[in-house]
């Protein structure tokens, strides 16, 4: 996966549960579980709206590693 | 409503749909079965609004959307090479009963073609194609 996220650390930083937070950016708490484990790459709506709740520029959330051939 | 009630509640319609419907069919009703089929999917739309968390969403989707072309791919290879095998097998056998189902299977193939190439067209344009 080339997309990595530091979603669980902001998660714990503000205390939120991943419930909590699946709530409040509306989505299933199983789809938080799946972009922490980067099973999952959100869609540029969702991440805009992770970016506004914990008031950060989407790339401090999400990291695009690019592989170099 | 909460997400383990509204679980057990599928649970639940799923059971009497099940049970009215084999009840249903050893009892050759089919009035029966076809009403419980749509009680059931009556009480799940209420359940479904009733319900406060988020049941569906981009993952969902996404997920969906993967499985219905998946099983899109498997059903309409399956159908297409089963009529394939009908047709030719009650063309040499000489078969009319087989060679009937075997052509019925094969339109039946073509007509899921068919709504697979219109939705794709229609939702090709719904998300912005330019041609």
């Amino acid at each position: 996966m080339e997309m990595t996220n530091n979603l669980k650390i902001l998660r714990a930083k503000h205390n939120l549960t991943q419930e909590d937070l699946a709530e409040k950016v509306g989505v299933t708490r199983q789809t938080i579980f799946a972009i922490e484990k980067n099973k999952y790459s959100p869609t540029l709506e969702l991440a805009f709206k992770l970016s506004k709740l914990f008031n950060l520029p989407i790339e401090e959330i999400f990291k695009y590693n690019v592989h170099q051939e | 409503m909460n997400f383990k009630q509204f679980k057990l509640a599928r649970i639940f319609v799923a059971m009497f749909i099940g049970a009215t419907v084999a009840i249903a069919s050893t009892t050759e009703n089919t009035l029966l079965a076809l009403a419980a089929v749509v009680i059931g999917m009556a009480f799940m739309i209420l359940v479904r609004k009733r319900t406060k968390v988020i049941l569906s969403d981009e993952r969902t989707e996404k997920i969906a959307g993967t499985s219905a072309r998946f099983t899109y791919a498997i059903h309409t290879t399956f159908i297409a090479l089963l009529s394939l095998f009908l047709i030719i097998n009650g063309k040499n056998t000489g078969d009319a009963f087989t060679e009937s189902v075997g052509t019925v299977l094969s339109f039946t193939a073509l007509l899921s073609v068919a709504i697979y190439a219109l939705s794709y067209q229609y939702f090709n344009k719904f998300y912005g194609d330019d041609q």
